[in-house]
This record gives structure tokens, sequence and C-alpha cells, in this order.
């Protein structure tokens, strides 16, 4: 999964992070371009498409299957809480036709990674999706919602794009209704085949995305390349929701963070991810259901990979 | 009497079950503030940690608050078997769960959460350790839970006693890390949260924290937090890492002053 830096790359980099420059002359703080587009994939419930710049291109499919409720290992009061709620099940993959580096065994353990972050924001009733209205049968029967990304394109901070592209994807997607019958003691679970009466996952505008810092130097970059990633010391995720609650934190990288420094990053990214989440927002609202909507840049499609 | 026969009736219905909707919550908080424990919220459970009780390691640890049981074994510096050179040493880090140390028995296999603690580890430890001494080696730290109560308090103490267990073993570094848990129920910040705690917990935070460098080296959260109570989580886990970096201090040093 390593690959090298130059020394003399390094300091290029830091040189320019330390005097607000990048190398594809962004500041400090600046995101490249976003382009979005939903309900891509047919076989999907939910599916959500979005390249940043010209680079790192994720795909995010969801689908809701109907699946056991988990809810052992738990004391009763706490378990019978759970007996009602759904689940969220995440997976993340990086394909190796994005990087040579996600080829291999190394990319297991990157992918693994990866999973246990979305898992951490996303599995729990922090996602904001309402939990209990995708039981079926109490202690039984729940939806589970299948979130599978896929990294088509890497040119650095999968993980931000990722976020972005599974919230797009969760409010892309539609959950077939069911009416459930007892008959002779056992419940009947029928899933109504209308798309028409599908609806949309309850809670959406709850669901947090996620910003990274990159501490490069004394200074932290938003939105880092490849190169720029090679040279972080240590990257904090916090992760977000609307109504600016923090719904996760993990840091990652071999350094460390002085615990004032700590702080004021976490105060940027919350800054950063309120813009993120307006201009989503904004994007999703003017996408109608199944057409390729695109936002801030209108884009001519030729095929699936000719998004700019 | 034929035995083989089953004297019950031909149709029968299986029963339902329901679980009782008003099961007696216990408090989380009792008289006086004092958790089910008898703890406040701001405190640790006594730690009881020793080094050097695994005979072949090159360093060992183990640690225990009250029911959490850890292990922890240092093989290394040795010479690297990946074929790729690098100019620093690697530190490999492998988290175990006893397949009997928890609720629900783990399978022997590595699963996920095993994987992520190992990351998470090696993560924490790094920065304290000056591996750019040890080119071309190897650093193997194995991390054994024989019991566990409460996963991220179990992290934590996890890395507290794998720091203790590479001082033990002489690898050079710039400070120890001490690692402290708290959990998040009904908005208020409880230290080092059991089991019991967790289960009623709406979120959870793990820090990892070098006292002499004033460097955290580690940070992970869970369930949805205000900001402001974030912050203010940070700062108690970071006094509480202090207090656990005495323990340790006290606890190095210790045999030294017997011989």
């Amino acid at each position: 999964m390593q690959t090298l830096i130059s020394h003399s790359e390094r300091d290029y980099i830091l040189r320019g992070v330390e005097s607000n420059l990048r190398a594809d002359g962004r500041g400090r703080l600046d995101y490249r371009q976003v382009t979005f587009e939903t309900g891509v994939i047919s076989q999907c419930s939910g599916s959500a498409r979005c390249r940043l710049g010209e680079g790192t291109d994720v795909l995010v499919g969801v689908k809701v299957e109907i699946g056991q409720i988990e809810f052992d290992g738990a004391e009763e009061v706490v378990g019978s809480k759970k007996a009602k709620w759904g689940r969220v099940v995440c997976n993340v993959e990086c394909s190796p036709i994005a990087s040579r580096q996600f080829a291999g065994r190394g990319a297991e353990d990157y992918n693994n990674e990866l999973t246990q972050i979305m898992e951490l924001i996303f599995n729990g009733p922090q996602a904001g999706i309402d939990l209990e209205k995708l039981c079926i049968v109490p202690g039984d029967k729940c939806w589970v919602v299948y979130v599978d990304a896929l990294v088509l394109d890497y040119a650095g901070n999968i993980l931000d794009t990722i976020f972005l592209t599974t919230r797009a994807a969760l409010y892309n997607t539609r959950v077939p209704k069911t009416v459930v019958q007892e008959v002779e003691g056992m419940m009947e679970i029928e899933v109504l085949d209308d798309v028409q009466e599908a609806e949309r996952i309850v809670g959406w505008e709850q669901i947090p995305i996620a910003v990274t810092l990159n501490k490069i130097g004394s200074r932290h970059v938003i939105d880092a390349t490849p190169l720029e990633e090679l040279a972080t010391e240590a990257k904090l995720l916090v992760s977000v929701n609307k109504r600016g609650k923090i719904c996760g934190i993990q840091k990652s990288g071999e350094g460390s963070i002085e615990p004032s420094l700590l702080n004021e990053m976490i105060q940027k990214i919350l800054e950063a991810l309120d813009v993120r989440l307006q201009q989503e927002e904004e994007v999703l609202a003017n996408s109608s259901r199944g057409g390729a909507e695109v936002g801030q840049i209108n884009i001519q499609k030729l095929g699936f990979f000719a998004a700019t | 009497m034929d035995r083989r026969r089953i004297p019950g009736p031909e149709t029968s219905v299986s029963p339902i079950i329901e679980r009782s909707e008003d099961a007696k919550e216990t408090p989380t908080l009792g008289e006086g503030d004092k958790r089910h424990d008898g703890r406040k919220v701001e405190d640790i459970r006594p730690i009881f940690l020793k080094t050097g009780l695994i005979t072949q390691a090159n360093g060992s640890a183990y640690i225990e608050l009250c029911e959490t049981k850890i292990a922890c074994a240092i093989y290394g510096p040795r010479q690297t078997k990946l074929p790729a050179f690098s100019g620093k040493g690697n530190l490999n880090c492998d988290f175990k769960f006893a397949s009997f140390s928890c609720a629900k028995r783990r399978s022997n296999h590595r699963d996920p959460q095993e994987k992520e603690f190992s990351q998470l580890l090696y993560e924490a430890l790094v920065p304290s350790l000056r591996l750019d001494l040890l080119p071309k080696s190897t650093i193997d730290v194995y991390v054994s839970v024989i019991q566990n109560d409460g996963t991220a308090s179990c992290l934590a103490a996890a890395i507290t006693c794998a720091s203790m267990a590479l001082t033990d073993a002489g690898i050079e570094m710039v400070d120890q890390v001490a690692a402290c848990a708290a959990s998040y129920i009904n908005d208020e910040i409880f230290i080092d949260g059991d089991f019991f705690e967790e289960q009623r917990e709406s979120g959870s935070i793990v820090l990892s924290y070098m006292p002499s460098l004033n460097e955290i080296t580690h940070i992970i959260q869970s369930g949805e937090v205000d900001v402001a109570t974030t912050s203010q989580a940070v700062e108690l886990c970071v006094d509480v890492c202090s207090k656990i970096y005495s323990v340790m201090r006290h606890s190095l040093l210790e045999p030294v002053k017997k011989q």
C-alpha cells in the first residue's frame, strides 16, 4: 500500500502548504470541484456517483434486503430496544483499476480500514437514519441497508468522497413497502412491487458527511492529492450532521497532534462541513429520480467513464 | 409403555415470546452521583499493571482493570522478513480477543474488528517510537485480551499495556503512551465505562496521549455528540491519561527500587 515520496518532493509540498499555495493552485482549505450523479445503477435501490476534480471517482450502490434483526449479546433492557432496529451494513472496495497500490493483498487492509470508518459512522442511531422505521417484524425481520462503495479512480481524499456519495445514494434510495400478515401463528411478509409506493429512507436529512484534514508540517490542508497524502503526518476525519453535532472522529496516520491543534482542526472542519452540506443539499434538491443530474458544472455525458 | 411415541396433542402452536416492555432500567447514576459500581463519573477503575511476566518475550506487560484483563508481549527488534527495503523499522501489531473473552463467543480467525484494533494500536503507538533508529527490522506487538469488560475501554487498556511492554523491551521511544476511554450517556461523560455502561451509551471516545510531550497520538469517537461535549471529553481524557501515566511510571520504577 505504501508508496514512496522523495525528500525534495516532500519539501516542495511542505513549503507550498506553508505559503498557502498548493501545486494545483488551491489554497490550504480549498476543495476541488465536485460532480454528482444519482440513480446510475438500475439494479440498486439507490445509487450515486461522485467525481472530485479530474480525479477521484467513487460509486456507491445501496441495496435494501430483508434480514434478521441482531440483538444478541445484549441485556434485556437494551435488547428490547435493539429488537426494533433495522441495520446498516457498509463495505468499501478500492478497485485495482483505480490505482496500482490497490492491487494485491495490501489493499485488503486498506479496504478494511475504510469499511470500519464507514461502520463507525453509519452503524447506529448517529447515522440519522430512523432505524425503527426499517423494522418489519420486531425481534425477527428488518430491512438491512447494504451500502457498498466502489472506488473507480484515485486522486486522493477517498474517504470524504465516499461519505459525500453515500449521502447522495441514500437520498436516492427507495425502500419497498411491506404488508405483514399473521397466518397460523407465523408472520408472513409481502413486499409490494409497486415502485410508486416505495418510500425514501426516513431521516436521510440527518445523514452525516465527513471532512478529512491532513496535517502537513504545522499546517493542515483539506482535500489532499495523493502526493500530499504521502507527505501527511497525521489525518483527522470528523463527521458532522445537519444539526451540527459530531457523529464520529478518527485520527489516522503515523504522526501525533497537540491538544490545542486538535481543537483548532475540529473547528476548521466544522466550518468546511457546513458549506459542503449546503452545497450538496442544493444539488440533490435540483436532481430528479432516475435522470443523470449533475451539480455545479454542466457536463456532457458520453459514457460511464466520460463525466467531464 | 411405548416410549417412542410422544403423547402430545396432534396440533400444537408454538408460544409467542414477548419481551417485557416495562423491564426496569437500572439507572446509570445512582445516589450521590455514584455509578453502578460505586465510582464517580470522572473516576477510572483501579489499575493493576506489571511488566515482564512472559518469560520468552523481549518485553511484556499485563494490565487489569477489574474485569478487563489484557496481556501484551513484544518480540524483536529482529531482521525484517519483508522483501522491500525500509529505512525505518516496521511495527507489526496484532490484536486478538480470546474466543471466550466476550459475551458472545468469538471465532479464532481474525475478524474485521480485530484487524481494525490492530491498525488503531499501530497508529496510537507509532508516534512515540524512534523507528528511524531501527532500519531493516521488525518489532512484533502481540496483544491478547483474556477478558473483555467494555470494548472501548479494552482498546484503551491495550494501548497503555502495549506501550508498557515496549518500554520493558527497551525499544527507544520519545515518550510513553497512555490511553483512556469514555462513554457518553445522557449527555454526560463517563470515564472508563465498563460493559454495563457501554450497553447504555450513545457514543464513546478513545484517546491516547503522550503526557510528557503533550501530544495526542490517536483519537477515535463514535456516536452523535455536541462539539462542546467533545472538547470537554478530550480535556477530561487528557487529564485521566496523565493519571494513568503516573501509574505506569510507578509500576516501572517499583521493581527497580526493590533490587
